[in-house]
């Protein structure tokens, strides 16, 4: 998922109301058009205050708009597009802007460089990092104000904590990329789950190591604790191929699966899979 | 954004589905008529028969054959009763998605796009190679119990964003 969408005419958000489930209690749903996609929010409130809860969206949904305004590589005068052709020095950008590079170069260390925002055709491009790392820090905000848990999903990649009831975890069904009217296999959530794929908009991932694009699988899915590593390792992976699995496999608390063109899905010994 | 209103549709069990129809390529004259005729909506509609569920009529680009809902109310009130709603009306990076949705009880048995238009060709191809994809989705992400997908895009998103409105006045989850 490391592209986003030019100049989408995005209408304004759709806001849903608290409503009340016998089994769940209350749920908040709500979705946020930014960084050319939808993120959507489903918060179950358990004994948290409704009040603090939709004051933690907001903030979250703020966090987004911030992630957006500083990082986006669509926005000439972000501070992101600003760096990426020396219109400043990377001291006069904001924090926030040294810290996600930071974990970009990690990610490329855990990614065995197939995750590279370093070498990306037009300058530095941490684009398949910040989504995942946006999400995150959206999740932060829900979580400090007490609600019980929360999925926060950037156009299919998902930042998760707690489950859908008390004891019971998220399940997130991975599309399957030949025929994405089905589900290719259904994960537990450790936290987060991110899918790179060909999907609907083709090909669009780059090969670090050759500049061009390129892919070696249909899709790509990593779980873990934290959905920046995740996102990122995806995208590394959906270069990458089953011959990237074991890069991912010595990533603590991370696992993934990769789907190639005749259906089979390789994976990981401790991917969270279930039926 | 223009927000429809909710159609509350008793019908007869058996007619589980609501007259659905799928619009491409329309031009935004089509498209407001269209508005129109969803509003109609506002009294209780019914697909005479299942044939109208699940068909896709292709809309050629200025035409003005405007497929409206022919509505042979039963208005019956029956306690298994099937309602439908109409979701967001969401303009996206392709053009412009409503969903509406009927269930009966508290499951989904359909999930009809009410406005589907492009703003070029491409888009269309995006429209029509994902959305029955997507409903088959949304009916199988129910029966397989998940509570998320990897893997979507803008599209599944403009989709998701619809529906999602449709299940909160459908009190589904």
């Amino acid at each position: 998922m490391g592209t986003l969408t030019r100049d989408s005419p995005w209408a304004a958000d759709a806001a849903t109301p608290s409503e009340a489930d016998p089994v769940t209690g209350p749920v908040l749903r709500h979705v946020h058009a930014v960084m050319g996609t939808m993120v959507s929010f489903d918060v179950r409130l358990g004994d948290a205050n409704p009040a603090a809860a939709h004051l933690a969206l907001a903030r979250a949904c703020a966090r987004l708009d911030r992630a957006d305004a500083v990082f986006s590589t669509w926005k000439p005068n972000s501070p992101m597009s600003l760096l990426r052709r020396n219109a400043i020095a990377s001291d006069e950008a904001p924090a926030e802007v040294a810290k996600v590079l930071e974990l970009c170069d990690l990610a490329r260390e855990l990614s065995g460089g197939w995750f590279d925002p370093w070498r990306m055709p037009g300058g530095i491009d941490p684009t398949g990092l910040v989504k995942g790392w946006a999400a995150d820090r959206a999740l932060d905000e829900l979580r400090a104000s007490g609600v019980r848990a929360a999925i926060v999903s950037a156009g299919g990649d998902l930042a998760t904590f707690g489950g859908p009831e008390p004891g019971s975890p998220w399940r997130i069904g991975v599309r399957d990329p030949r025929a994405i009217d089905k589900i290719a296999c259904i994960l537990e959530s450790p936290g987060a789950v991110a899918t790179s794929g060909c999907y609907e908009r083709g090909r669009h991932v780059i090969d670090p190591r050759t500049g061009r694009t390129e892919t070696r699988c249909e899709s790509a899915t990593v779980t873990g604790p934290e959905l920046w590593l995740a996102d990122a390792l995806a995208t590394g992976l959906l270069v990458a191929g089953e011959a990237g699995l074991a890069l991912i496999e010595a990533v603590q608390g991370y696992e993934a699966c990769v789907i190639s063109e005749t259906g089979s899905i390789t994976m990981t010994g401790s991917l969270p899979i279930t039926r | 954004m223009k927000r429809m209103p909710i159609v509350l549709a008793a019908t007869a069990a058996g007619l589980a589905t609501v007259l659905g129809f799928h619009t491409q390529k329309m031009n935004s004259n089509v498209l407001s008529g269209l508005s129109g005729a969803s509003g109609a909506g506002t009294t209780p509609t019914s697909s005479p028969s299942g044939a109208g569920s699940g068909t896709s009529t292709t809309t050629a680009a200025g035409s003005s054959s405007t497929p409206g809902p022919t509505s042979t109310s039963t208005s019956t009130t029956t306690a298994a009763g099937t309602r439908t709603a109409l979701g967001a009306d969401v303009q996206y990076r392709y053009g412009e998605l409503e969903l509406q949705v009927t269930a009966t009880g508290g499951r989904i048995t359909n999930v009809q796009p009410a406005i589907d238009t492009a703003f070029d060709p491409r888009s269309s191809q995006v429209n029509s190679y994902a959305e029955p994809l997507l409903q088959s989705q949304t009916l199988q992400a129910q029966s397989a119990n998940i509570n998320g997908v990897s893997g979507a895009t803008f599209t599944s998103q403009a989709y998701v964003q619809s529906l999602q409105a449709a299940l909160d006045k459908l009190g589904i989850k």
